[in-house]
């Protein structure tokens, strides 16, 4: 076999030119499909840490049919037996994060608007996703607080400032009237502009009160330690809690609709890599073939003296192979501190696509993705190419005949 | 005994269209040792009953004994067994390997016989020592002239230490005195190591050398004469 692969070898040498031109284009193939793919994912990457940091967590817990019809109605019980679940994964989950939402009217001396009340434990928001760090005017709320923040678009649109009063008129748990008056003790900037317009968080305890629905929560947020173990918690979390209430969701069911989306974007882009594949491997068929042709004569001396013909196919597909792999190899190489560099120091965009990114509160930037998978997807997708190339003139090495008539 | 025996073969081209018959029934039996040429004008068979002879080619008709063993109901398979034990090919055009150097070149077909490293080495060695190259070792074909590359092409042909060597117009591509070098190589090892050796020719060269030559005419042979060198 190390002889075959020596003559393998020395043979793609044979016409130096014409082997730095098959491999050349294999590597400016290997270096583009990493770069696009990279920047894609990294972008994808960089949308889906966003939203899972400041919306959904990794995984929530919520009632088993909020997710289907999320109203207060379906919100669940914060009780001891749900706490004393969590604190057996001590050491595994990092903090959780309780949440009430609800829809209320807004209302002031003049103008009266439909607005969502998230309720919140404050100190644990913070913790998530650093809200404190978008007020603009006043304080934080304090957990025991019984006034509230309102978003800077909403503020500005019923025009009111700190130490004005907000009515909110609503509707509580199962059917209660949920009504008062709070004053305002923080404006917070909020990014997404329709979260900004319409955005009041009320301490947790407060906000429980006003829905008549003291110990009970739209969804509570679990960080794990490590976010890589999410769906084996999210499945032990599921196992330990009582599926007639509770239902554990991860983040990659929480966001399904938009990964989906990604994905459906990804394959478009993915065919275009694999149409640029389809192009390179006809180029190095055509090598190969050349390669062919130039020793038909070899071929069928090597057969003529003893060369078992499954031999000279392992020599023909080890060929294709060394072409194709010397060019993904050094393609693969040549990508790694280009992808490393824009990991460490995305791309900062500009111009319109920028604004629109940073109004969905997401940094405008895009980072390079180094998921060993990608190179990995790429030195397959190679392998396979050589495979299916090889094949050719393997089959044509059981075909050939040894005198010609 | 005969190392070669022919029984009447008859070997016709292109059968269900425009029929050419190249053989038409030769009998030849070929002893251990022999120098034989087979020789004749263009197109009498002679190119074709050496690739019958050596399992390249079936015949229409016929049967091929090597070593009273027949080849000619062989499979493909068995077929590439029995050319890598047997028989040493030397062709017009030295058809060597042109990535392996000299000494890769002879190794080859004992790597293909599955040899140890160390008899390998050694046999090229001796081989090529032998057809005087022992200065090439580790030259590629295309820095050999072609009277170097046909005499590695020899010693690559007694490498596998096959039963006979197949000659193909081996000396149609050299000067006079690389032909008559290798002539002189071929002549001395069928004397000193008894070798078989059967060339296709019409070079006047090795006809004389030649103990034995067949003369084929239109497919048939015309005469077949035995001579003391």
């Amino acid at each position: 076999m190390k002889t075959l692969i020596i003559l393998a070898w020395r043979n793609i040498w044979r016409n130096k030119r014409r082997s730095f031109i098959s491999i050349a284009s294999v590597l400016f193939a290997v270096l583009f499909a990493i770069s696009a793919d990279s920047f894609e994912r990294g972008s994808y990457e960089l949308m889906i840490q966003n939203m899972v940091k400041f919306s959904t967590g990794y995984i929530q817990i919520q009632d088993v049919l909020y997710d289907e019809e999320p109203s207060i109605d379906n919100s669940m019980l914060y009780d001891d037996d749900l706490m004393g679940i969590i604190d057996e994964f001590e050491g595994r989950i990092s903090y959780v994060v309780p949440r009430i939402q609800n829809f209320a009217l807004a209302a002031n001396e003049n103008k009266t608007r439909g607005i969502v009340v998230m309720g919140i434990d404050p100190e644990k928001e913070n913790q998530f996703n650093e809200l404190s760090d978008n007020l603009t005017e006043g304080t934080f709320i304090n957990k025991s607080d019984n006034e509230v923040m309102l978003s800077q678009g909403l503020a500005e649109i019923m025009n009111l400032g700190i130490g004005d009063t907000l009515i909110l008129i609503g509707q509580g748990f199962q059917g209660v009237t949920a009504s008062g008056m709070y004053p305002v003790k923080g404006i917070v900037k909020l990014s997404v502009p329709d979260l900004n317009n319409n955005t009041v968080y009320m301490p947790l305890k407060a906000a429980q009160w006003f829905y008549a629905a003291e110990n009970r929560l739209s969804a509570l947020i679990v960080m794990p330690q490590n976010p890589n173990h999410t769906s084996r918690i999210a499945e032990e979390l599921n196992e330990k809690l009582d599926n007639e209430w509770y239902t554990a969701l991860s983040w990659e069911y929480l966001l399904s609709d938009i990964l989906r989306m990604m994905q459906m974007d990804r394959a478009g882009s993915q065919m275009i890599i694999y149409i640029l594949y389809i192009v390179i491997g006809f180029g190095l068929f055509g090598t190969i073939l050349t390669m062919m042709l130039e020793r038909a004569k070899e071929f069928t001396m090597l057969i003529a003296i003893g060369m078992k013909r499954f031999q000279l196919a392992i020599v023909c597909i080890f060929e294709s192979f060394f072409l194709s792999s010397v060019g993904a190899i050094i393609g693969i190489i040549a990508t790694i501190p280009f992808v490393l560099y824009f990991n460490y120091n995305p791309i900062p965009l500009t111009g319109e696509m920028s604004n629109i990114i940073e109004d969905y509160g997401f940094e405008a930037v895009m980072p390079a993705s180094a998921h060993p998978s990608i190179f990995v997807q790429q030195a397959v997708t190679i392998f396979v190419i050589a495979l299916l190339i090889g094949l050719y003139p393997a089959y044509k090495a059981f075909r050939i005949k040894t005198v010609t008539e | 005994m005969s190392v070669i025996k022919t029984e009447k073969i008859v070997k016709i081209y292109n059968s269900k269209h425009l029929p050419v018959k190249a053989l038409k029934g030769v009998d030849i039996e070929i002893e251990k040792g022999e120098f034989t040429a087979i020789v004749g004008p263009s197109g009498s068979g002679k190119t074709t009953l050496l690739n019958i002879i050596g399992g390249l080619d079936k015949p229409t008709e016929g049967k091929v004994f090597i070593d009273n063993e027949e080849i000619t109901q062989l499979t493909d398979s068995k077929l590439i067994d029995f050319r890598l034990k047997n028989i040493g090919f030397v062709f017009q055009s030295y058809n060597l390997i042109p990535v392996l150097t000299a000494k890769e070149n002879v190794s080859f077909i004992m790597l293909l016989q599955k040899k140890s490293q160390k008899e390998m080495d050694q046999r090229a060695e001796e081989l090529l020592n032998e057809v005087g190259l022992s200065d090439k070792f580790n030259v590629r074909p295309n820095k050999l002239s072609g009277g170097q590359q046909q005499r590695v092409a020899v010693a690559r042909a007694l490498a596998s230490r096959p039963k006979f060597i197949l000659a193909d117009e081996p000396t149609a591509n050299l000067d006079t005195e690389s032909a008559f070098n290798l002539l002189d190589i071929m002549a001395r090892l069928n004397k000193e190591e008894n070798i078989t050796l059967i060339f296709s020719t019409h070079d006047q060269r090795v006809i004389e050398r030649a103990r034995r030559v067949i003369t084929l005419v239109d497919g048939e042979v015309s005469s077949d004469e035995h001579f003391d060198r």
